[in-house]
């Protein structure tokens, strides 16, 4: 019996950089088939992405492009052309699910938009995923990473509240859009597999960024506040930090330390040897302690800055207090739990020799995801794709090949 | 698409969610409270008022009908145990000393009923090394990476102002939740979907933590730039490679991100900026007519300096400062500019965008109406996820819904 879940699903992705690829990286994950289309005229912006293997920008190197991309087909094809716009309409007759990524509109001119895809196939099940969405003024806004999370909010709520605004790391709605479209895209599937429908799905990473300030938004329509951003500090939480420890290797470490109560803040006063600290009354609640938070950053900051940041969680992580080292790259294969359940996935690469992804984010104890494969280099999959998936003969590849088709 | 989903939810602050986008999906979600109700409803923000209201369990329990049970009282807890074996699907972020004490846990419940579902979030993984952990939001941004590189100069790093580490746990358990229900249409078997938030968020470094395990040590690649670049230049459209404090200023009712992009890819749209000042008039030759395109090449040259770029930045400044936010986005729209609006939570509220494209859900809380986020995505085809409602009162639904499932 077959333990892939998704065993079965074809899907085109037609998508770029990182909000659309990371779905299909889940859907190969746990069986799916994927074929994935790219220019390598105009090589895709995540192949072009730090980090490297070996520190070299090269575009078959970048462990982003990797992560988006594990376990698919790579198929190199010249969209803008008449032939390869027909691979794609047989490709599209071959799969239950399209993604991509193009901007709002662009599909339409090609004639490989959704109304015309499922004119004869009416369970395609599509997903768009943009910046703004399909429609609306936004719709055509040129898109880059800082859009979204400007538009959605998060560059106001990332920062120290006397300095400038930092906004998130990279690009943040990226990492936000595809989960939700996931999840939506799954379930057309299960409606889909009931019902026999398909349904088009439009995914706008603003939106689904907002989403994720659900809170924050309701709150302005409750009693008009506009949440501003503090640091690292808390609305529930006193202490909640990231305080500075002992370099190690002439680099910066850092630890976050929270207490979530005052049994917490004792804990935590004792384990920095300040008795006077966990017996002082008005710190006994989070509104005496709120009123000190200068002071007991101080004094936490000052007891971690001569220890190292994995002693600080381990001594406070045994007196129940909440910490963890702010684990870098360099932690990361290293770190135990992560170790544990083998997420950092080792995979062979034809260029690389191995290469090293993330592996699924959730554990399905019946039929668990795991990579099949690393990304396709450019056109690494051609022959296999049009021969095997579509049946093309060798004298039509010829033909493809040495039209410039297949670039 | 989920009308055919019972769900019982049984989750805290940590998945809370989860059951949100399931019941926006159409599932029948009952979150089960303790008879004291939930600690999500503590969550922050707290917006004051008659009664303090959670603006995050009001948005994120939105949809869900709601029951309560005394789990010190042995046959309340059989009769929650009853609701377990009626549902598709159990999902719960409570911590698993607890489940197992109250026999809620996913052997318990999965002995019987081998279609059952079982979804855990939790900080770091149902078991290992860190799995009993004391968590927050906080410690696990730090666990997972995105803490680490995010640095404001030679501060230390910081998170995003609100809670978000678990957001994207509880979207993934969702995601892995469906695609354990499509594995149980294809072979009648339920299983475990064990989420991990720690490795949630490692996608949220843009694949920094895999830049060691790949052998990238490039130091400026793994921190947010603090220093200008010496004698190069970012000739990158984000501004990848660029010092906060130039990508942001000041306009008339707030900030702009802005990067002054140059060189041959991106030259192109810093063009267009000075198109504009231009044509408002605020800017004098020979800056005016800069090609962007060229610029690296004339600073090389040493025919333009730093300081001629001073003098560019200064009539940009200059010129933002009389105009507003949304007249920033209209002209990037128009003009094709990489130049976004900082948006806080009044500007997403009153976006004409936003409103046109029917994002907005309608919840009371209280006797407030409220508007929230209520499509994370658009499907045409069948009924799209959309908020269902407002979030329950402790033990609204208890009885109808024993009398429903238990029918």
């Amino acid at each position: 019996m077959s333990t892939d879940a998704l065993a079965g699903l074809k899907v085109l992705d037609l998508s770029w950089v990182v909000a659309g690829p990371l779905i299909g990286r889940t859907l190969a994950d746990f069986g799916a088939t994927v074929v994935r289309v790219e220019s390598s005229v105009r090589v895709e912006t995540a192949r072009l992405m730090q980090p490297f293997h070996g520190g070299v920008q090269d575009k078959e190197g970048s462990a982003l492009f990797g992560n988006c991309n594990a376990g698919k087909l790579g198929l190199t094809l010249d969209l803008k052309s008449e032939e390869g716009q027909q691979v794609v309409r047989d490709l599209v007759a071959w799969a239950d699910v399209v993604v991509e990524s193009f901007s709002p509109g662009q599909l339409r001119k090609w004639g490989l938009d959704y109304e015309t895809l499922c004119a004869g196939k009416p369970d395609l099940v599509m997903l768009s995923t943009s910046i703004a969405g399909q429609h609306g003024p936004w719709s055509t806004l040129a898109g880059f990473g800082n859009v979204g999370s400007s538009l959605s909010g998060f560059q106001h709520l990332v920062g120290y509240e006397d300095r400038l605004p930092m906004g998130t790391f990279g690009p943040y709605t990226d990492y936000v859009g595809p989960r939700l479209a996931l999840v939506t895209l799954l379930a057309a599937l299960e409606n889909r597999r009931r019902t026999g429908e398909g349904a088009y799905i439009d995914v706008s990473q603003v939106e689904a960024g907002i989403y994720f300030l659900s809170p924050q938004v309701a709150q302005f329509g409750y009693d008009g506040t506009i949440a501003e951003r503090q640091g690292n500090r808390d609305q529930q939480y006193t202490p909640h930090g990231v305080f500075g420890c002992r370099q190690v290797a002439g680099k910066d470490r850092f630890v976050a330390v929270v207490a979530r109560d005052t049994a917490e803040w004792r804990a935590l006063a004792k384990a920095m040897s300040r008795p006077d600290l966990a017996d002082r009354a008005d710190l006994a609640t989070v509104e005496g302690r709120r009123a000190a938070q200068d002071e007991i950053e101080s004094a936490v900051a000052a007891w971690t800055s001569g220890l190292a940041a994995t002693e600080v969680e381990r001594v406070l992580q045994s007196a129940g207090v909440p910490a963890h080292l702010a684990v870098t790259s360099d932690d990361y294969p290293a770190d135990s739990q992560l170790a544990h359940r083998g997420h950092l996935v080792e995979l062979p690469h034809p260029r690389h020799g191995t290469t090293w992804v993330e592996g699924p984010r959730y554990a399905l104890s019946d039929t668990p995801g795991r990579p099949r494969g690393a990304a396709p280099t450019l056109g690494q999959h051609n022959e296999m794709v049009l021969t095997e998936i579509l049946g093309y003969d060798a004298e039509r590849v010829a033909v493809l090949t040495e039209g410039g088709i297949l670039r | 698409m989920l009308e055919h989903l019972r769900v019982l939810d049984l989750t805290d602050e940590r998945g809370l969610l989860c059951g949100r986008l399931l019941a926006d999906l159409g599932a029948d979600v009952v979150q089960v409270e303790p008879a004291g109700g939930s600690t999500a409803r503590q969550a922050p923000p707290v917006a004051e008022g008659a009664a303090p209201s959670s603006m995050y369990w009001e948005a994120f329990a939105a949809g869900k009908r709601g029951a309560a049970f005394d789990l010190d009282d042995p046959q309340e807890v059989a009769r929650l145990r009853l609701l377990a074996d009626a549902a598709d699907i159990v999902v719960t972020s409570w911590p698993r000393p607890r489940l197992e004490a109250l026999g809620l846990d996913p052997a318990t419940l999965r002995a019987d009923r081998p279609g059952l579902v079982y979804t855990v979030v939790s900080a770091f993984g149902w078991d290992g090394p860190k799995a009993s952990y004391a968590d927050t939001d906080l410690v696990v941004w730090a666990a997972g990476g995105p803490l680490a590189p995010h640095r404001d100069g030679d501060l230390p790093p910081l998170r995003i102002s609100v809670p978000q580490a678990f957001l994207h746990a509880a979207a993934d358990a969702a995601a892995g939740t469906m695609i354990a229900v499509l594995a149980r249409g294809a072979t009648g078997r339920g299983q475990v979907v064990d989420v991990s938030a720690q490795e949630a968020v490692g996608v949220a470094t843009l694949a920094r933590v895999l830049a060691t395990a790949v052998g990238d040590d490039h130091p400026e690649w793994q921190t947010t730039p603090g220093k200008r670049t010496g004698g190069r230049t970012d000739q990158s459209g984000s501004g990848a490679a660029t010092p906060n404090s130039l990508k942001k200023w000041h306009c008339r009712d707030g900030m702009v991100e802005l990067h002054l992009s140059m060189g041959p890819a991106a030259g192109t749209f810093t063009n267009n900026l000075f198109a504009w000042l231009r044509d408002e008039g605020a800017v004098e030759e020979p800056v005016a007519s800069w090609d962007w395109r060229v610029v690296p090449d004339r600073l090389v040259s040493g025919e333009l300096s730093h300081d001629d770029l001073d003098v560019a930045r200064a009539a940009v400044r200059a010129f933002l400062l009389t105009r507003t936010k949304a007249e920033v986005l209209d002209a990037a729209i128009r003009r094709r500019l990489l130049c976004m609006a900082i948006f806080d939570m009044a500007d997403i509220a009153a976006s004409p965008h936003l409103e046109e494209r029917g994002f907005w859900g309608h919840v009371d809380v209280g006797s407030t109406d409220v508007k929230l986020p209520g499509r994370m995505a658009q499907v045409r085809g069948p009924e799209g996820p959309r908020v269902r409602g407002r979030a329950p009162l402790v033990g609204e639904h208890t009885d109808v819904v024993l009398k429903e499932w238990l029918r």
